[in-house]
């Protein structure tokens, strides 16, 4: 889709539409600037049209440069294959911008960003209440991605409001931050008649780290160490989401042979991922062999991971313009073989899980999310697709996927079932996958010369095994970051967590969690 | 001097009961699993250690593991074991053993209200509400029992070493009962993290230290106290009429691996199936009371 035609697309829906700038900046991302009055009705056209939720919605400090904030929406085109940024610019002086939350739901959260990390003021936003920086810690008036933050100042006040469910027999039940094991903090408010759940609210930000704020000034090698820790569990997919973008800005294009490890690894941090959380989905329901059969097959995976790359959890993989290991035939026919072993495992487990009436009971029609639901919500990735949603960027956004005839896995129900058969679908496809990109890797170049920054901006995007996990990024001229917004699925997913439980009862609340199992880090940037 | 060697017999193999069967419920898992004496390393650490009581509590909260150790240690003297006698003989019957174990349970759910903290009422109304489902199906069981030998007394049911159908669907009766009232899965899962799912555990929460010790000295009690009743039933054993030392020591071994094999029973059935959805409880106990149902039927019928 060029310009002018996503312009009279856009113009039908909303008549009075006239970009300030329109560009085909690279092959996949499409940009596009209005006027801030014009902005609201653009975005509601554009998800409209497009079809596509918000997915990611942030502001840039630009008052040292050009006396203005600009504010960012990033929409994708899955038939086109292409992002779609629509920009406007917001004057420094009492920031503020009409809020779209009520028109399309899935920028809500990001609008709440946008406020307490900026002050820009989302005028309509039905819900104000800061989601990172807490009341009860945070000094009101300091907003730390703006540019001129140095230091908090001033004295806490105020302190966060949970929605309340009023009514004879309601009650409400107070879960976490701490909780029983190893896991993130996050607090759960229930509202419960007996053991139904009538609400649920997240209450996330205690691991809050200001990693957006980490990056700026960082140059690119730093910043990649950083991408790899911002949440742990998918250190592949975000470190490959901003090489990804550093590339793009860099127009380095990646060598053949970096693309098919680079599709390996995410493949196996996907593998140990999903065979975690079927092994987690069933020790949630008091189902220990399978959890322990489960256990094995993942510490299979990791010890695979430090033999290719010397870090369980793939760090030090990736580097600029490609990757730094590389995969030998040795390597080759250790991932074959390991692979074999751990796909005997993996069945022998999917057999014990599907001939067990006991734990089939549990997970099915639990936890529901609907379609439509999921839709309002934006809910990405793995989620998505267990409630119906044929979204995966491996799909549309292939690249050497395309070579290897990558199946998307989609369930109907959204329930923890649908979730869990989503997951057995594709471990077994993932490993497929790895299959055919051994075949295809031949010995070659690796990796290109250390590239060199210039001033730009990109959208990098890896489906990674919760969803899609986005970076995008814009340095000056120095090459140094200046802005760095991530987008990890368990932002828009947490959401559809809080929605699937209702109707449940509260003894079902930790299956339903596991089986979309979200990262706190990932969320609390 | 009986009641000592009882009270010795109860509180030095229950833990070691319940350390067996986790231990095998590890190694079927293919895990090496803690030792069969951690539940005693367990109870060490805990009666050394100081408590936390909230300020919020009242003497309910404080005085319940006392009535509940007491409730546990009374009712382990009402089963007969020792000599084939109870120490307390005609002191009591079946009814009064399960009344005085639910006298303990009484104020276990008083104590998980008192403190009002999130998890200890969610444990309190889910005790209750599988109680209130397993008694009438234990009630029944006994019945039973009682009706095949025409007497309520544990010490003349115990006397009598025969098996016949009744008495074998009641202790089926009687093992879906234990499993509920051992907080044991499908019911309850005693090694879960998760409080949100929990039942006994939610209960006793807030308990810590020395108090906490007792509470979960009396549920390894308890245990042992319903197995023993199952084994009595399943496994009838001849009266003690050993001559010599080694004839005393196979008749003492077969005696306690009887609760042992139920044990393994309980192990292997643990890890082969997933919990139940919580009101789930209602069919599994149902399916229990029916039981009993079968077991008084066949009892009146005579076989």
């Amino acid at each position: 889709m060029d310009c002018p035609e996503i312009i009279s697309r856009i113009r039908k829906e909303f008549p009075q539409f006239s970009p300030l700038f329109s560009a085909l900046v690279y092959p996949d991302e499409l940009r596009l600037r209005v006027e801030p009055k014009d902005f609201k009705d653009t975005c509601i056209a554009l998800h409209k049209i497009l079809p596509s939720p918000i997915e990611a919605l942030f502001a840039v400090d630009e008052r040292k440069a050009a006396q203005k904030f600009a504010i960012n929406c990033v929409f994708v085109s899955f038939k086109e294959r292409q992002w779609i940024i629509l920009s406007m610019d917001i004057p420094e002086e009492n920031p503020a911008f009409e809020s779209l939350a009520r028109s399309i739901y899935s920028a809500s959260l990001f609008e709440r960003e946008i406020k307490e990390m900026f002050g820009i003021e989302p005028k309509g936003n039905p819900d104000l209440r800061r989601l990172n920086l807490h009341d009860e810690v945070w000094p009101q008036g300091n907003y730390p991605l703006r540019k001129d933050f140095k230091k908090v100042q001033g004295d806490v006040q105020g302190e966060y409001k949970f929605d309340r469910v009023d009514g004879v027999g309601v009650f409400e039940v107070p879960v976490g931050p701490v909780h029983a094991g190893i896991i993130g903090p996050g607090h759960f408010r229930f509202s419960v008649a007996g053991e139904p759940i009538i609400n649920l609210e997240a209450r996330l930000g205690f691991t809050h780290r200001g990693v957006e704020k980490l990056f700026e000034g960082k140059l690119y090698p730093q910043a990649l160490r950083l991408a790899e820790c911002v949440s742990g569990d998918s250190s592949f997919a975000h470190s490959l989401s901003f090489t990804q973008a550093a590339e793009k800005i860099a127009m380095i294009p990646v060598p053949k042979q970096a693309a098919y490890i680079r599709a390996v690894f995410l493949e196996l941090e996907r593998m140990y991922n999903h065979a975690n959380d079927i092994g987690g989905m069933s020790l949630d329901v008091g189902f220990s062999f399978p959890a322990a059969l489960a256990a094995i097959i993942k510490e299979a995976i990791l010890q695979l991971n430090e033999k290719l790359s010397a870090s369980r959890y793939l760090k030090g993989v990736n580097c600029a313009g490609g990757v730094l290991t590389e995969i030998d035939e040795a390597k080759k026919k250790l991932i074959r073989r390991s692979l074999k072993n751990i796909q005997r495992d993996f069945s022998e487990l999917v057999k014990i899980l599907n001939s067990s009436v006991s734990f089939m009971d549990r997970v099915d029609t639990t936890g529901v999310l609907r379609r439509k639901t999921a839709e309002d919500l934006g809910i990405v990735g793995l989620a998505a697709r267990a409630s119906g949603i044929p979204t995966d960027l491996r799909k549309y956004f292939p690249g050497v996927y395309q070579e290897a005839k990558f199946k998307m896995a989609v369930e109907q129900s959204g329930d923890c079932l649908a979730r869990l058969k989503v997951r057995i679908a594709e471990f077994e496809e993932s490993a497929r996958l790895i299959g055919e990109f051994l075949d295809k890797i031949k010995p070659g170049e690796i990796n290109r010369v250390e590239l060199e920054l210039r001033e730009g901006s990109a959208l990098g995007y890896t489906e990674g095994w919760r969803g899609p996990v986005l970076y995008w990024l814009k340095t000056n001229s120095g090459g140094l970051i200046e802005r760095c917004k991530i987008v990890d699925p368990s932002f828009h997913n947490w959401q559809g967590l809080a929605y699937a439980v209702l109707g449940n009862i509260i003894p079902d609340f930790p299956l339903c969690n596991k089986s979309f199992d979200l990262s706190y880090s990932g969320n609390d940037l | 001097m009986t009641i000592l060697l009882q009270l010795a017999l109860f509180i030095g193999v229950s833990p070691f009961l319940s350390g067996l069967i986790s231990k095998i419920k590890n190694n079927l898992r293919m895990r090496r699993g803690m030792s069969v004496f951690q539940p005693y390393y367990n109870l060490a650490k805990l009666f050394s250690k100081s408590e936390v009581i909230s300020e919020n509590a009242s003497w309910i909260f404080k005085l319940t593991p006392f009535v509940v150790i007491s409730s546990a240690l009374t009712a382990s003297l009402l089963v007969p074991v020792i000599i084939f006698s109870n120490p307390l003989v005609n002191a009591g019957d079946f009814l009064a053993l399960i009344f005085i174990l639910a006298l303990g349970r009484f104020f276990l759910v008083l104590a998980g209200l008192d403190t009002a903290s999130s998890f200890g009422g969610m444990g309190s109304s889910r005790e209750m509400f599988i109680s209130s489902l397993a008694e009438p199906a234990l009630y029944l069981a006994v019945f039973a029992i009682s009706l095949r030998f025409g007497s309520t007394s544990l010490v003349e049911v115990s006397q009598m070493h025969t098996l016949s159908a009744s008495l074998i669907v009641a202790a089926s009766a009687l093992f879906l009962v234990t499993l509920a009232e051992t907080s044991r899965i499908p019911v309850d899962n005693q090694e879960t993290h998760l409080e949100l799912t929990m039942i006994h555990e939610a209960m006793v929460l807030e308990y810590s230290g020395k108090r906490l010790a007792l509470i979960e000295l009396s549920a390894y009690l308890k245990q042992m106290i319903l197995f023993f009743l199952i084994a009595g039933i399943i496994f009838p054993i001849a009266p003690f009429g050993a001559v010599n030392f080694t004839q005393s020591f196979f008749w003492l071994a077969w005696f306690l691996a009887r609760i042992f094999i139920i044990g393994l029973i309980v192990s292997v059935l643990e890890v082969s199936v997933a919990k139940m959805r919580l009101f789930r409880a209602a069919d599994f106990l149902g399916f229990a009371f029916v039981l009993g149902i079968v077991a008084v039927i066949c009892a009146i019928l005579g076989v």
